[in-house]
């Protein structure tokens, strides 16, 4: 195959799409600022789509990007405005309540993970609106930031943007070299058969946490970006809202697919900031309605959708 | 009873000492010992409920039964004390009667999972070359292959791992006659590479074709020991135990 496979030649194509999309998403109605958005939201989906590979259902994703949120916040507001220590605490600290969270719900799986995933998520909602709240804000969220910095180079407008972009075409490169390998193989197997893999030798429990873990990494990721791009800290970030916006947009988009849930990112954030121009509060009945027909009528979302249009083309072209 | 079967401290390449299972409150096995020579192939045998699946779930360390006391010792490691991807880590390959396949993956990728855990066993050309059939569906999802071929790859994915125990729970159950000849083949092979081997199945008759010994099962404990030949020429024990 040589040094051009269809690998690079996805990723290529991929990354000319993140890097250009500013020049050509505002023919599309979109607005600067909801482009970099999209991406950190892609970014957060495309890691949660690590885990949902597994079959397990987190509703507690939220934590992991809220918590990076904050740590990032009171990084830049009380250390420096230099993103770099303030990334890597976000991300460092989020990691190790991912691991801990990992550890006490991977023992249950189904419906039963995704209720305790959200009680987590909720927990550390409340706890930052109540006990925490002299740290965090309260309510009112986290202000007062001060506009972050790279180098000394303000990181603002475009500047947020390609940092966002270099970080999901990282993120995305390396999300595909994991579902592609025999780990990648071994996390998809997770949902068909759990005993059958420990039959072979292999520690189902370690293999459940690294996916729980790595995709909180891309979640916290996400976190961090989030309040790099606007400083401030809203406690929506950890609201359980969150994780549900992350599960419809992952599901809508293809579950599995990895670019599905990115493609649902990006559809979501648009719909809600473009079409709602026209549908004002009435977007969210709208959008309802579209993931009801999309679970019923195409439940491998947009990407299934895509792939059926393409076979459906492509025999009639041979007819 | 048990006393008198069991030894402590067995030399034997495989041993079960006195184990006693459960399912929840449900007392299955009920102090079942034995030993197995290396090469040697044991037919489990007895009745329905007779305990012989429970006894090869509790060596293959299976989160169901629950071994409450006793010890299974592998070429001188302690199976009872641990869990059973470490089991299938030194050699323990369980084939079970149901599920035998991993879903969602290619026939190739469920022989690449066997190879994640180290230490592996044949490498895929081996495998392939015994297994042809196997060779011409590797790209085919392994839920798409008939009951006899799904058998078949149970087996290979057993010998991808660096197998000292193969554990073949009914291997003739719910398939076609003509299949069950096909398998039966496999395993008359996999029985001249000289791995040691308990085979439980309720078709008496064709694991002791494939056994050099058999030990009976009967109510949790074991109710005969000795040569497959002893059970085939001996009427009564036949009909007591097996209904055959």
């Amino acid at each position: 195959m040589g040094i051009i496979n269809r690998g690079t030649i996805h990723l290529t194509v991929f990354a000319l799409i993140v890097l250009t999309f500013p020049f050509w998403f505002e023919y599309t109605g979109g607005y600067a600022g909801l482009d970099t958005k999209i991406i950190i939201w892609a970014i957060f989906a495309l890691g949660f789509d690590l885990l949902l590979i597994t079959g397990y259902l987190s509703f507690g994703h939220a934590a992991f990007f809220g918590i990076s949120a904050y740590a990032t916040g009171l990084m830049l507001l009380h250390y420096s405005s230099n993103i770099i220590e303030a990334m890597i605490v976000g991300v460092v600290v989020s990691t190790i309540a991912a691991v801990i969270i990992g550890f006490l719900t991977l023992r249950r799986t189904g419906i039963y993970f995704s209720v305790l995933t959200l009680a987590f998520g909720e927990m550390f909602h409340t706890a930052a609106v109540s006990i925490f709240s002299g740290l965090t804000g309260g309510e009112n969220g986290l202000t007062g930031l001060p506009t972050p910095t790279l180098f000394g180079e303000k990181m603002q407008g475009s500047n947020v943007f390609y940092l966002c972009a270099i970080f999901l075409i990282i993120g995305f490169y390396l999300a595909r070299r994991i579902t592609r390998s025999p780990f990648g193989l071994m996390l998809k197997s997770l949902k068909s058969n759990q005993t059958r893999l420990e039959y072979i030798g292999i520690n189902v429990q370690f293999y459940k946490n690294s996916a729980f873990v790595l995709s909180s990494i891309y979640a916290a990721v996400a976190g961090s970006l989030m309040v790099i791009y606007e400083p401030y800290v809203a406690t929506e970030f950890l609201e359980w809202k969150t994780s549900g916006t992350l599960v419809i947009m992952s599901v809508m988009g293809g579950v599995g697919t990895l670019f599905g849930p990115m493609i649902g990112a990006a559809f979501m954030l648009y719909f809600e900031n473009v079409a709602s121009v026209f549908l004002e509060e009435q977007w969210l009945l709208a959008l309802g309605i579209m993931f009801m027909a999309i679970v019923v009528y195409l439940p491998g979302g947009f990407v299934d959708g895509y792939k059926r249009m393409m076979r459906h083309w492509v025999k009639k072209n041979q007819a | 009873m048990s006393e008198m079967i069991q030894k402590p401290d067995s030399n034997a390449f495989f041993s079960v000492q006195d184990i006693h299972s459960y399912y929840g409150e449900s007392y299955i096995v009920q102090g079942v010992s034995f030993e197995i020579a290396e090469r040697e192939i044991v037919a489990l045998l007895g009745r329905n409920g007779a305990g012989k699946t429970s006894t090869l779930r509790t060596i293959a360390r299976a989160h169901e039964p629950f071994l409450k006391k006793g010890k299974i010792v592998l070429n001188g490691m302690p199976l009872h004390q641990l869990e059973a991807h470490q089991a299938a880590q030194i050699g323990v390959q369980l084939v079970p009667e149901d599920r035998r396949i991993i879903g969602g993956a290619t026939v190739e990728e469920n022989l690449i999972l066997a190879q994640i855990a180290k230490p592996i066993g044949w490498s895929f050309e081996q495998i392939y070359e015994h297994f042809p059939r196997l060779a011409e569906r590797r790209k085919q999802q392994a839920t798409t292959l008939s009951g006899g071929e799904q058998q078949m790859l149970a087996v290979a994915r057993a010998l991808a791992r660096d197998l000292k125990l193969l554990l073949l729970d009914e291997p003739y159950e719910g398939l076609a006659p003509i299949i069950v000849r096909e398998i039966e083949r496999i395993l008359l092979e996999v029985k001249k590479l000289g791995i040691t081997t308990i085979i439980v199945e309720q078709n008496a008759v064709a694991a002791l074709k494939l056994a050099d010994r058999a030990i009976i099962l009967d109510t949790g404990l074991v109710a005969f020991d000795g040569s497959a030949q002893e059970v085939l020429d001996n009427k009564e024990l036949r009909e007591e135990y097996l209904a055959i």
